[in-house]
C-alpha cells in the first residue's frame, strides 16, 4: 500500500494529463484518475505503474463510448474547446494560448490511434516495455512508432501554424 | 553488435536514436552508439535534431494539460471511498460468471431442443397425438359394456392397455430404407427397446375413405359413427400379438411395423388381427387377417379398396356334439395404393 501511495503522489498528475488528452474534460479526467487509483488499491497489482495506465486507457475508452451513446461528440478540434483557464494572462496572451491549444489538439488528432496512444503513454512516463505491453507492440517497434509519431505531430502542428499565419495575414 | 555498426561507417538509424535518447537501450547498445557518435559528425547532427524533436514534442504535449497545477486529493480520501464500496469477493464474482455461463449454455441447448422438437418433421407430434388419442379411448370406455364378457382381457381402456407399440426387434427384420427407419434401426442396434407411440389414429384413418381424411372432419367426428374399430379391438404390442394370434399375424417384409390391433375371436378361433406397416415412402399399409366374414364385413363397412382376399390357414373349432367346424380365414391388404400393388403385397405377406 505504501508503494501505491508513493506512486499516487508521483503519478497522479500524469494520469490526469493522460486522461485529459483523451477525453478533453478536466474535471472528468480527475474523477477518472481517482477511480483508477481506487481500483489499484482494491486490486493491488504487481506492476502498478503499467496497470494504472492500462486501466486509465480503458476508462477513457469507456468514457468515449458513453459520450457517443449520449450523442455527444468527442471534441478534439472544435470552435469551443475547453482550454485551461489562465487568469494571469492578458487578453492577447489568452487568445494566443487558446489558438496554440487548438493547434496542438488538432495535430494530436491528426495522428493515428496507435501513434497517439504510444506518444501519450511515453509522455506519461511509461517505459518502452510497459508501452509495448499495453499496446501489443513489440518492444523494438515502440521506438519506430515513437519516431513516426513525434515527426508527424510536429509536422501537423507546423502546418496548422502556417495556415493560421496565412489566415491572419 | 548492431547491424549498422558491422558495416564500415554505416550511420545509426533514427529508429535507434529515438530509444537511445529515451534511455530505452541496454548499456552495451548505448556504448556502441556513443562510440560511433564520437567518430561520425552526421550521426551527431541527427542525434541533436532528434533530441530537439523530442523536446519539442514534449513541449507541445505540455500545453495540453488540464490545469497548471494538478494537486491530488489526500490518499486517505481515496482509501475511505474504497472502504465505503461494497466489496464482492473474487470467488463470488467467478461463481456468478460461471453461473451465467452455465445458464447461457442451458438456454442455448434448451432452445435448440425445443426448436428441433417443433421443426423436425420426422418426429411424432406428441401433443396432437395425445389429443387425438383421447376421444378414441373415451369411446372405448363408453361403449364397452359387452367387452368384459367376451374378452375379459380387453376390459382395460386402450390408453391403459397399450399406450405404446413395440417394434418387432428380433424375429422380424424389415429392410429399412427411409432415413427415419434407418434412424430407428440405429437406436435398436444399441439394445434399447424402441417404443413408439401407438398410432391409433393412423390405424383408424387407414381404413377411412380418403376424402374424409383430408377434409375438415375432426378426429373425434371421424371416429364417431363409422369408427372402423369398436371396443373389441385392442391395440397390443407385437410380442403380445404374436402370442395371442398364434399363427395368424400378417407381416410384409421390408416394412416397419407401426401398430397392431387385435380383436378376440369366438371360442376356439384365433383373433382377427390388423397390422399397420409403413412402406419406405411413408405410406401406411394395413394387413387384415381373420375369419373371412369378419374381414369382408370390415372392408365393406369402411369402403376402402383392398387387395383380393387371400386364403390363410383356417381355424378348426370344436362344435357341440364332438364335431369340428372349419372357419376359413383370409388376408386383405389395404392402403392408398393401386389394387395391383396391394395384390402384390398380399402375395408377399407372410403369416407369423
Amino acid at each position: 500500500m505504501e508503494d501505491l501511495e508513493r506512486l499516487y503522489k508521483t503519478h497522479y498528475a500524469a494520469v490526469v494529463r493522460f486522461l485529459y488528452r483523451k477525453i478533453w474534460d478536466a474535471d472528468r479526467a480527475e474523477d477518472l484518475a481517482q477511480e483508477v487509483f481506487i481500483r489499484a488499491m482494491a486490486h493491488q497489482p504487481d506492476k502498478p505503474r503499467a496497470w494504472i495506465f492500462a486501466v486509465a486507457a480503458n476508462l477513457a475508452r469507456d468514457e468515449a463510448r458513453a459520450a457517443i451513446r449520449r450523442r455527444k461528440h468527442l471534441v478534439l478540434l472544435k470552435d469551443d474547446p475547453v482550454p485551461l483557464s489562465t487568469p494571469e494572462l492578458t487578453a492577447d496572451e489568452t487568445v494566443e494560448h487558446d489558438e496554440r491549444w487548438a493547434q496542438v489538439t488538432g495535430a494530436l488528432a491528426a495522428l493515428t490511434e496507435r501513434d497517439r496512444e504510444v506518444l501519450l503513454l511515453w509522455d506519461a512516463g511509461l517505459s518502452y516495455p510497459e508501452i509495448a505491453a499495453q499496446t501489443g507492440l513489440a518492444v523494438g517497434a515502440v521506438g519506430t512508432t515513437l519516431a513516426r509519431a513525434r515527426k508527424r505531430l510536429t509536422e501537423a502542428y507546423d502546418r496548422m501554424e502556417y495556415q493560421a499565419d496565412a489566415a491572419r495575414s | 553488435m548492431t547491424e549498422w555498426n558491422t558495416k564500415r561507417m554505416r550511420h545509426v538509424p533514427d529508429e535507434e536514436l529515438h530509444p537511445y535518447l529515451d534511455q530505452a537501450l541496454s548499456r552495451s547498445q548505448c556504448v556502441e552508439i556513443e562510440t560511433h557518435l564520437a567518430q561520425c559528425e552526421h550521426c551527431r547532427d541527427r542525434r541533436d535534431t532528434i533530441a530537439a524533436l523530442r523536446d519539442r514534442t514534449t513541449a507541445l504535449l505540455g500545453q495540453l494539460t488540464p490545469r497548471n497545477l494538478i494537486i491530488p486529493p489526500p490518499f486517505e480520501v481515496l482509501a475511505e471511498r474504497l472502504s465505503r464500496r461494497p466489496v464482492t469477493p473474487l470467488w463470488q464474482i467467478r461463481l456468478k460468471r460461471a453461473g451465467l455461463w452455465a445458464a447461457g449454455v442451458m438456454a442455448a441447448v434448451g432452445t435448440g431442443w425445443a426448436a428441433r422438437s417443433v421443426l423436425d418433421p420426422h418426429r411424432n407430434p406428441a401433443p396432437t397425438f395425445q389429443n387425438e388419442l383421447a376421444p378414441l379411448a373415451n369411446a372405448v370406455e363408453l361403449g364397452s359394456p359387452a367387452a368384459p364378457m367376451t374378452a375379459p382381457a380387453e376390459s382395460q381402456t386402450l390408453a391403459d392397455a397399450a399406450p405404446a407399440t413395440t417394434l418387432p426387434l428380433h424375429d422380424a427384420s424389415p429392410r429399412l430404407t427411409s432415413p427415419r427407419q434407418q434412424g430407428l434401426r440405429l437406436v435398436n442396434a444399441g439394445h434399447r427397446p424402441m417404443i413408439i407411440p401407438a398410432p391409433m389414429l393412423q390405424l383408424a384413418s387407414a381404413l377411412t375413405p380418403m376424402p374424409e381424411r383430408s377434409g375438415d372432419v375432426t378426429p373425434s367426428a371421424r371416429l364417431e359413427g363409422r369408427a372402423p374399430f369398436g371396443p373389441l379391438w385392442q391395440q397390443v404390442q407385437w410380442e403380445d400379438a404374436l402370442e395371442r394370434a398364434g399363427s395368424g399375424l400378417p407381416y410384409i417384409e421390408g416394412m416397419l411395423v407401426v401398430g397392431v390391433l387385435l380383436k378376440a375371436g369366438e371360442a376356439g378361433e384365433r383373433p382377427t388381427s390388423l397390422v399397420a406397416q409403413q412402406d419406405p415412402s411413408g405410406e401406411l399399409i394395413t394387413s387384415i387377417e381373420g375369419p373371412m366374414t369378419q374381414v369382408s364385413e370390415l372392408l365393406k363397412a369402411q369402403g376402402v379398396h383392398a387387395s383380393e382376399l387371400t386364403r390363410t390357414p383356417p381355424d378348426y373349432v370344436s362344435a357341440p356334439g364332438g364335431s369340428t367346424r372349419r372357419v376359413n380365414r383370409v388376408l386383405a391388404v389395404t392402403g392408398r395404393l393401386s389394387v395391383d400393388s396391394l395384390n402384390v403385397l398380399a402375395r408377399i405377406a407372410t403369416i407369423r
